[in-house]
């Protein structure tokens, strides 16, 4: 058995779980507030997306998603894939099979960014279909004719996909320490409302759930340089609270 | 010399300074019997169960399964056993043969086991249906498909009667008969219902506020049934009575009675004398019930 065996039975209890679900309908909710936008205000929104569309078209997607949505997506996967053992009973048999604590914690851990993936993954292609869908029904829309940046949209998910890793850590461990599903979404939320009333802050680079809107800033303002200072440290804090989180679940006395 | 498939020695365990749940327990669970581990709720029969599977930590004494310390060959020993412990633990949105894909590819089993323990345990006829529709007996039994997928030579099992119904009760004993004696398996069964076990155990222990008070074969328990004669008496002052009697007879007050050990007719006769003529009225005089249920009564009560 090996790692490998143990994420895809991670990945096979999220089927049809609330995780998935959170997943697919996160994913689909901006493109269809965009096509509904586009299609019924199109005289508003030909002329902003005449030039560039496709930039334009997913710097609107980003804007919406980076500083509040995504960060939530976060801390509501981190929740619901640990739930899924909470709420089954399922921790004590989990523990009972004959693979070392270390696989079936990164297994988990796989899982999850797993469905954060997934979910990048619906949202461009959802994006990229609301571009293709408006402009068959309104052929003012200028998709067609400007082809999409894939180098460049793939660095803008890589970079807020990086973003969102302290978040994901610090989510995880929460999740795996607090049984009740409302105590890690409680604080998750308590500190990126903080985070975001304390964007001003000279210091705000320090905090893993402000990640993302700076993220998103630096795209937008083509701020030069693949990974910026505040990226660097939210790799950090995924591999220290990732690894606080193995520990604390290692030398836990009751387990399951 | 018997083997033991599972072995503990001066296992104690305490969740805190103040609560010792577990008091020296020498478990000693022989290969190829079915075990019942019968005590009252509360009695620590979860909590060790928990510590055989190493669920529980931080424990003094030693455990060894299968002839290894739990400690140090835990995941040998975990890969030849197979576990259910308290609530079943199923993935509600999922199906019978998702939940069970699940674990066969955990223990690295073959596909065809999937109906094969179906099969077995009568559930193969779910289909799609998920298994928070599923009665609690279903969910029971599909968590004993789950602990059987990898043909193990060992089943600790936690009171897997628990909420059934009689049929239940009944198709759940018979399974764990046939799996003890057509495949061989060691099943170390708990329960607080000492007829449950008495109908399918080949051993006993019963353990009391932490303490294992008996072990040994059902033959052993019947036998020292046998031995157990006792008078049960209630007078108009049981407490007068008790003084009048102790220094002659071995007796204790139990549950508001007086309960005498007899080795013959005549005490008895002698007794109810004595009491009378010391003006006590007496109102009730018989041999108490001989059977086991009464044992295990006497065994986890404390005299008064």
């Amino acid at each position: 058995m090996n790692l490998f065996v143990s994420t895809r039975t991670e990945l096979l209890k999220t089927r049809r779980s609330s995780a998935f679900w959170l997943s697919v309908l996160g994913a689909a909710f901006l493109p269809t507030v965009f096509i509904l936008m586009y299609l019924l205000r199109s005289a508003a929104f030909v002329p902003l997306l005449a030039q560039q569309p496709w930039e334009n078209h997913f710097l609107r997607g980003w804007q919406s998603l980076a500083p509040f949505l995504l960060p939530m997506f976060v801390i509501l996967s981190c929740s619901l894939v640990t739930q899924i053992e909470y709420k089954n009973l399922g921790w004590k048999q989990l523990f009972t099979t004959p693979q070392p604590m270390a696989r079936i914690f990164l297994a988990k851990l796989l899982a999850i960014q797993g469905m954060i993936l997934f979910c990048f993954l619906l949202f461009n292609m959802g994006m990229i279909l609301s571009g293709l869908f408006v402009n068959l029904v309104n052929p003012h829309y200028t998709f067609f004719r400007h082809a999409i940046a894939w180098k460049e949209l793939l660095r803008w998910d890589l970079k807020t996909y990086i973003s969102v890793l302290g978040i994901a850590g610090f989510q995880y461990w929460l999740s795996l320490r607090f049984r009740n599903f409302i105590v890690p979404i409680a604080i998750g939320l308590a500190l990126l409302i903080l985070s975001l009333a304390l964007l001003q802050w000279e210091h705000i680079y320090k905090m893993p759930y402000a990640a993302p809107v700076l993220t998103f800033l630096s795209i937008r303002n083509k701020v030069p340089g693949l990974i910026q200072h505040h990226e660097w440290n939210t790799i950090g804090y995924f591999l220290t609270f990732t690894l606080l989180a193995y520990l604390d679940l290692l030398f836990r006395r009751e387990k399951g | 010399m018997e083997s033991y498939l599972i072995q503990t020695s001066g296992l104690d365990y305490a969740f805190s300074r103040q609560s010792q749940i577990l008091h020296q327990v020498d478990l000693q669970v022989p290969a190829g019997s079915i075990y019942g581990f019968l005590g009252p709720n509360g009695a620590g029969k979860t909590t060790t169960l928990r510590l055989l599977l190493g669920l529980l930590s931080c424990r003094q004494g030693t455990i060894q399964l299968f002839g290894m310390d739990l400690g140090r060959h835990r995941l040998a020993i975990l890969a030849r056993l197979g576990s259910l412990i308290e609530q079943p633990s199923l993935y509600q949105h999922l199906t019978a043969k998702e939940n069970l894909e699940i674990y066969r590819l955990l223990y690295g089993c073959g596909t065809s086991r999937i109906a094969q323990v179906l099969d077995l345990v009568g559930l193969s006829a779910t289909g799609s249906k998920r298994v928070r529709q599923f009665s609690l007996g279903m969910k029971q039994r599909l968590s004993i498909a789950i602990a059987l997928l990898h043909k193990p030579e060992l089943l600790i099992l936690d009171e897997p009667t628990n909420g059934l119904d009689p049929n239940g009760m009944v198709e759940t004993r018979e399974l764990i008969r046939r799996l003890n004696r057509e495949e061989g398996t060691t099943i170390l069964v708990s329960s607080h219902l000492l007829g449950e076990v008495e109908k399918m155990a080949t051993h006993v222990g019963i353990i009391h506020r932490g303490r294992l008070l008996f072990q040994g074969s059902l033959q052993a328990l019947h036998d020292l049934k046998a031995k157990e004669g006792s008078l049960e008496m209630d007078t108009s002052d049981n407490l007068k009575a008790l003084e009048i009697l102790k220094n002659r007879f071995p007796v204790r007050l139990l549950q508001d009675r007086l309960v005498i050990s007899l080795e013959d007719g005549h005490q008895a006769a002698r007794a109810n004398r004595l009491l009378v003529e010391s003006g006590l009225d007496v109102f009730l005089l018989h041999p108490r019930q001989s059977n086991l249920e009464q044992l295990f009564i006497d065994m986890t009560s404390e005299p008064s």
